[in-house]
């Protein structure tokens, strides 16, 4: 509750800072409420679309929780062939590491052509963008030795991969659970590309209606709403990640 | 993002046109979208020199979501720019100071193409029972509320499709109508569907009494009363430019000036296009630019019944 309370509080304050800030220029320099609302303004944005954007908001967590789960077993899965020491270990790191290279903004029409404008684009999406930085500290965790642990496996000759992969995992538990954290907030991010670029629905989609109307209002609730889940997010994971770990220990 | 800037006061065949003015006014157009035919008599006037030749010295940039005239205008970026009726009409009820020059295109440009092999629109009632492409928060899904309130028609009648980037449903036929912009996109996309064996034709809510100001020429109500001449030359510039471009014998070399600056389309498509760009500019006798007011009350009235504004605004008083 503490982690969600501090999550919380860490985020109203940076977006309070920043609807201060642009406030403060709008007044200092007299710009319209087109430009930039007014709190008028917004408090009528949140009065009039609050509720439909709660819903899109929780919507767009419900399909970036799922992508991020996908995020992880792919970046697993592929850590794992990728930390083999033979041809299909080299080959699935160039192709983990090219894929990423190409903006998902360009892939992304394959992607629509292929699966449509649904749920499906949506979660491969957000997998897609969230799924390198796990991949990247996987790999790095799988290919860095334990040698104080590993060295007594090693003599008795009951060492494997599997064992290898099992020590070093659980070794690093704290670094992992560090980058599963962060990887959530790219999850959120990349379902809100994913929504931008061609779903019906979301928070994405809703950003995506505001821009064409212009309205800079419902852009700041949505980014208020985009804020508080990603918070709420983030501290179920890290509690998850303490009650985990500290099951492990006890055990 | 281009940025067309003026270096000579050239003709695109070399020839200058006129003696320029000693000492050229810097100037910064903002277009509503991409570098397009939609923008020949803009890209003609610089290109020929007109602009220069009104002591001006122009920077045309392009438009887009994210990059939006009128919020430009008020950020002092730039000092004319090219926007349709409905975002001056939204910015202006939100307090934005914006005064219409001129009124480019007399038809709005939007309308729906359809493959006329599989059926026929003669009216709006013939939409029943098809699906038809809107961008959500667009201008098309204004146009085409109205159009379903004016005539009566539902959400059980007509299935809505979410318009993206490509093409794609509309060819699969996911979506039957599919909104183009008819003298670009409109151009390219209907010969495409000629080479596959259809017959491409346009569904136009302009016809059916729905108007919907497309571009327009803007500039802020402080350059208009500060700089009234400025506002004035440019003004005729743009105009002048629109006139020559669409002047059949200038055809080809307008067709040059757009592609110079929009090399993925060719010369002869942007030909097609300019005859197109021509019926929307020009209407019979009315000199081109007219600002149609009648149109602007349609605009505002549409967009108030739809609550895409919240209160009337005074239409007159933002129209030069």
């Amino acid at each position: 509750m503490n982690a969600l309370l501090s999550r919380l509080f860490q985020f109203g304050a940076i977006y309070t800072c920043f609807v201060g800030l642009l406030w403060l220029a709008k007044y200092g320099m007299g710009f319209s409420d087109y430009l930039i609302p007014s709190p008028t303004e917004f408090l009528h944005a949140i009065r009039e679309d609050g509720p439909n954007y709660v819903i899109y908001s929780l919507n767009t967590l419900g399909v970036a929780v799922y992508g991020h789960i996908i995020a992880i077993l792919l970046a697993s899965l592929i850590a794992v062939i990728g930390s083999l020491k033979s041809t299909v270990g080299a080959v699935t790191r160039v192709a983990a590491y090219n894929l990423q290279a190409y903006p998902i903004v360009a892939v992304s029409p394959i992607i629509f052509i292929f699966l449509g404008d649904g749920l499906a684009s949506r979660l491969l999406i957000a997998s897609l963008i969230c799924y390198f930085p796990l991949l990247l500290s996987l790999l790095g965790i799988f290919s860095q030795p334990v040698e104080d642990v590993e060295h007594f496996f090693v003599q008795t000759g009951s060492i494997n991969h599997r064992l290898r992969l099992t020590i070093r995992l659980f070794e690093n538990l704290d670094k992992l659970l560090t980058v599963l954290t962060g990887s959530a907030t790219l999850a959120m991010v990349g379902t809100i590309v994913a929504e931008f670029l061609a779903a019906t629905a979301g928070i994405g989609h809703a950003i995506r209606i505001a821009l064409y109307q212009d309205n800079l209002a419902r852009i700041l609730l949505a980014l208020l709403l985009i804020g508080i889940c990603s918070s709420f997010y983030l501290a179920v994971i890290e509690i998850l990640g303490r009650t985990f770990s500290r099951a492990l220990q006890k055990g | 993002m281009a940025n067309l800037v003026l270096l000579t006061g050239c003709s695109p065949g070399g020839k200058k046109t006129e003696g320029p003015r000693t000492r050229a006014e810097p100037v910064v157009l903002r277009l509503k979208w991409l570098v397009n035919v939609s923008a020949a008599g803009e890209i003609w006037a610089l290109k020929t020199g007109i602009f220069e030749n009104q002591g001006l010295k122009v920077e045309i940039k392009e438009g887009g979501l994210e990059h939006n005239a009128i919020k430009d205008l008020e950020l002092g970026r730039v000092q004319f720019g090219v926007a349709s009726a409905d975002q001056v009409i939204r910015a202006v009820e939100k307090g934005a100071q914006i005064v219409v020059l001129a009124q480019i295109f007399q038809k709005n440009p939007l309308k729906w193409i359809y493959d006329g092999s599989r059926f026929h629109i003669q009216l709006p009632e013939d939409l029943k029972g098809l699906t038809v492409g809107i961008t959500y928060g667009g201008n098309d899904e204004a146009i085409f509320r109205a159009l379903m309130a004016k005539y009566g028609l539902s959400k059980e009648n007509v299935r809505f499709y979410a318009v993206r980037q490509d093409y794609t449903p509309f060819w699969n036929g996911d979506a039957q109508l599919w909104p183009v912009y008819s003298n670009v996109e409109g151009i390219v996309l209907a010969k495409k569907m000629k080479e596959h064996g259809r017959m491409p034709m346009f569904f136009d809510a302009d016809a059916f009494g729905i108007h919907l100001v497309a571009n327009s020429l803007i500039t802020s109500r402080r350059i208009y009363d500060e700089q009234p001449e400025l506002a004035q030359r440019f003004t005729q510039a743009v105009l002048k430019g629109w006139k020559q471009a669409l002047d059949a014998k200038n055809e080809r070399a307008a067709a040059d000036a757009v592609h110079e600056f929009d090399g993925s389309v060719s010369v002869e498509l942007i030909r097609e296009q300019l005859a197109a760009t021509r019926e929307l500019v020009v209407s019979g006798a009315l000199p081109i630019g007219t600002i149609d007011k009648a149109a602007w009350r349609d605009s505002e009235d549409i967009m108030f019944r739809q609550g895409l504004i919240a209160r009337h605004v005074d239409i007159a008083a933002i129209l030069k």
